[in-house]
């Protein structure tokens, strides 16, 4: 898999109230949940999102609840992958779970600028930049497949019907 | 044909047991293989022999067939032939609780385990696990709460009719009770006609309580065990000895339909807290003031136990508290290790056999911290992160509108008893709104009968019905901009009570309390050394 998107620089320790603030959390349809992403942060931030735009964060993305909304609203909002220093452990399952891509990588919040675009390549392992290449470490291949299955869910009634 | 000689047969013998499957093995008949054996002098195979005594011993210490028989690789049914063979029928009615510590100390010398790696290790079979290894397990207990509503749209789109076990989920709702408008409404519908259909029996309506200290108070887990919950703060049940853990909705649909989860075996992280608590600082100072030290990434991915004179000191309620809050520096788990006070806890609450966990001596901890608390002060936590701590001195007078007290973090007994202890006889400042939230309907009917919550009433609070409501900003108290907030809850996130331009300081009970009078943060020693003085206890 190979993704080109623009990206949007976010720091540290962005959580999960700044990317789904709790007052919409009784929602349950994914693109209405999509109208909400990172509103904590920026109210017109769901406006401001293109197709394809990836976000390369500081430390600790996704950090406090285990509100999947965060990961399906950014996914469904356009994102199409979360680049960061590293992860909240719950935000790292939701998002495999729900599809979205994620890249750990300690390097690229300082070498890449916010709105420039960028090419990541999945099969090698490569945040590829104007001039530079940052090497990122690859997931697990069931987390793979997970991901390429479109999530958790399509991943599962996949296994089911191989049986 | 070459005979073999007497070390192939027996290395024969090792894989394939039996003459027969030797001699199939090796494609010559049954009668040469048992020809050469005892050519040979080789003993026949047999399968390891049982005394009534062993089987009666493993059956005392586990009361059920499938761990007793695991302890000598036997199947459930296995283990059950052997019962039967020596008539051990009736079920222990206690478990020798002595024995247990014995036979963990021995059945792990090879490996040296912590508790989160032991209880994995013990889910699988075996005896070793390697840190960083993904294992696959069946939890003992899953939970969810409001968002069960998207558990279910997602478990419909599996196509699987039924859940994998009715009896291992709990659904007990919390998060908007009463539904505070109409979407929760339909969602709050949904969830009791799916249990109804499903046949959960243990499905709490809105009445019972916020859904951690219900699975607690309920016993729904036990020492141990392996529980998961679609809330982040399911790592408070390491308070009674399990390890426990926060997923998503979606995962949790996967975990209904399949009853099983991925778990990366963590590395584990020991916390001893030395001295004794002093007067006017908590379970929620301290851990507070841990986490300021080990900041909200600290604990990533790992599992955090709990040692020390202060730990051990500590109350069911106080440890629900350092659990609870764990999460806030990332912790997969954490967990203080049963002892007589688990216990006791559970003593009164529960009929089950359960199993404690501890880790071994050697085992091998990522990290260590020891802090020593004898000097500590009432801590606080500032906006908009959790381990943006200070002391409580160095933020007083701080003007603030509202105070909340409450969550599953500092809403039980004890910590209404300790506000109430300061609000008697006094009122809430007239610029303060106070709110008062006991965590469940057994708190709030002991705080009843104690005259707590008349307290409270009459120190001009408002007490609303057991629930989270206010700490994620659901409702019941949703804050305004510019508006100050001190809440004994676990999170103050930008936005997370209401309007991104408020803002929220988290504390102990007593600091809310005391803040609450004056109008200001304040620190609650000046009240409780008037307390203690006055006798007023």
């Amino acid at each position: 898999m190979i993704l080109k998107g623009r990206v949007w620089k976010l720091k540290d320790n962005i959580d999960t109230d700044l990317i789904y603030p709790g007052k919409y959390l009784p929602i349950i349809d994914s693109k209405e949940m999509a109208k909400h992403a990172l509103e904590g942060l920026d109210k017109n931030f769901p406006q401001k999102i293109q197709k394809g735009d990836i976000i390369v964060a500081g430390k600790n993305f996704g950090c406090g609840s285990s509100r999947e909304q965060a990961a399906t609203s950014l996914k469904h909002a356009g994102i199409s992958c979360v680049v960061a220093k590293s992860f909240s452990r719950i935000f790292f399952r939701n998002a495999i779970n729900q599809g979205l891509a994620l890249v750990q990588s300690e390097k690229a919040y300082d070498l890449v600028e916010e709105g420039k675009e960028i090419i990541i390549d999945f099969e090698k392992g490569e945040i590829i930049l104007n001039d530079k290449k940052i090497e990122f470490a690859h997931l697990p291949d069931f987390i793979k497949e997970i991901l390429d299955s479109g999530g958790l869910i399509p991943y599962i009634k996949k296994k089911l019907e191989q049986k | 044909m070459k005979i073999p000689k007497k070390e192939e047969i027996l290395k024969l013998q090792e894989k394939y047991k039996t003459d027969k499957k030797v001699a199939q093995a090796i494609g010559v008949p049954k009668y040469l293989v048992t020809y050469w054996r005892r050519k040979k002098k080789i003993e026949k195979f047999s399968l390891p022999k049982y005394s009534e005594e062993k089987i009666k011993d493993l059956w005392e210490r586990f009361g059920n067939d499938k761990e007793a028989g695991a302890e000598l690789s036997l199947s459930a049914s296995a283990f059950y032939k052997w019962r039967k063979k020596y008539k051990i029928i009736e079920k222990p009615k206690v478990l020798k609780m002595a024995q247990l510590e014995l036979s963990f100390a021995q059945s792990s010398k090879s490996g040296f385990l912590t508790i989160a790696q032991k209880i994995l290790a013990k889910k699988l079979g075996k005896s070793k696990i390697e840190v960083g290894e993904i294992v696959e397990v069946e939890p003992d207990i899953v939970m969810s709460h409001d968002n069960t509503g998207l558990v279910i749209k997602q478990f419909n789109q599996i196509g699987i009719s039924r859940v994998w076990n009715p009896g291992k989920i709990i659904i007990p709702l919390d998060h908007r009770v009463p539904a505070e408008s109409e979407k929760t409404a339909d969602i709050h519908r949904q969830i009791r006609l799916f249990v109804k259909e499903q046949k959960i029996k243990n499905f709490y309506d809105i009445n019972e309580g916020i859904c951690h200290q219900v699975m607690v108070e309920k016993a729904h887990i036990l020492p141990g065990e392996l529980a998961l919950g679609t809330d982040s703060h399911t790592t408070s049940y390491g308070c009674i000895g399990a390890i426990s853990t926060g997923i998503g909705a979606t995962e949790m649909a996967g975990v209904w339909a399949l009853g099983k989860i991925w778990l990366k075996v963590p590395e584990s992280v020991k916390i001893v807290l030395k001295g004794k608590l002093p007067l006017g600082v908590y379970a929620k100072d301290v851990i507070l003031f841990v986490i300021k030290n080990l900041t909200s990434e600290g604990a990533s991915y790992k599992s955090v136990e709990f040692y020390g004179e202060a730990v051990s000191d500590m109350s069911i309620s106080e440890r629900f508290t350092l659990c609870n809050l764990s999460m806030e520096m990332g912790a997969k788990f954490a967990i203080v290790p049963f002892d007589k006070a688990t216990k006791r806890f559970l003593k009164k609450r529960t009929k089950k056999n359960y199993l404690p966990v501890w880790a071994d001596q050697n085992a091998v901890y990522n990290e260590e911290y020891e802090f020593d608390i004898t000097k500590l002060t009432p801590q606080i936590s500032c906006p908009h992160s959790v381990d943006n701590v200070k002391p409580v001195e160095e933020v007083k007078s701080v003007k603030i509108d509202q105070v909340v007290l409450g969550s599953c973090t500092n809403g039980r007994l004890d910590d209404l008893e300790i506000a109430a202890r300061i609000l008697k006889g006094k009122k809430v400042h007239p610029d303060i709104r106070m709110l008062v939230l006991p965590c469940s309907k057994e708190v709030y009917l002991e705080a009843l009968k104690k005259g707590i919550i008349k307290v409270f009433v009459e120190s001009d609070c408002v007490v609303l019905n057991p629930g989270c409501g206010p700490c994620l900003g659901a409702h019941e108290g949703i804050l305004g901009a510019k508006e100050k907030c001190l809440a004994t809850t676990n999170r103050n996130f930008k936005g997370r009570m209401g309007s991104s331009d408020s803002q929220i300081f988290l504390a102990s009970p007593a600091t809310a309390a005391a803040s609450a009078i004056k109008g200001k943060i304040t620190d609650p020693r000046e009240f409780l050394r008037k307390i203690w003085k006055g006798k007023i206890v």
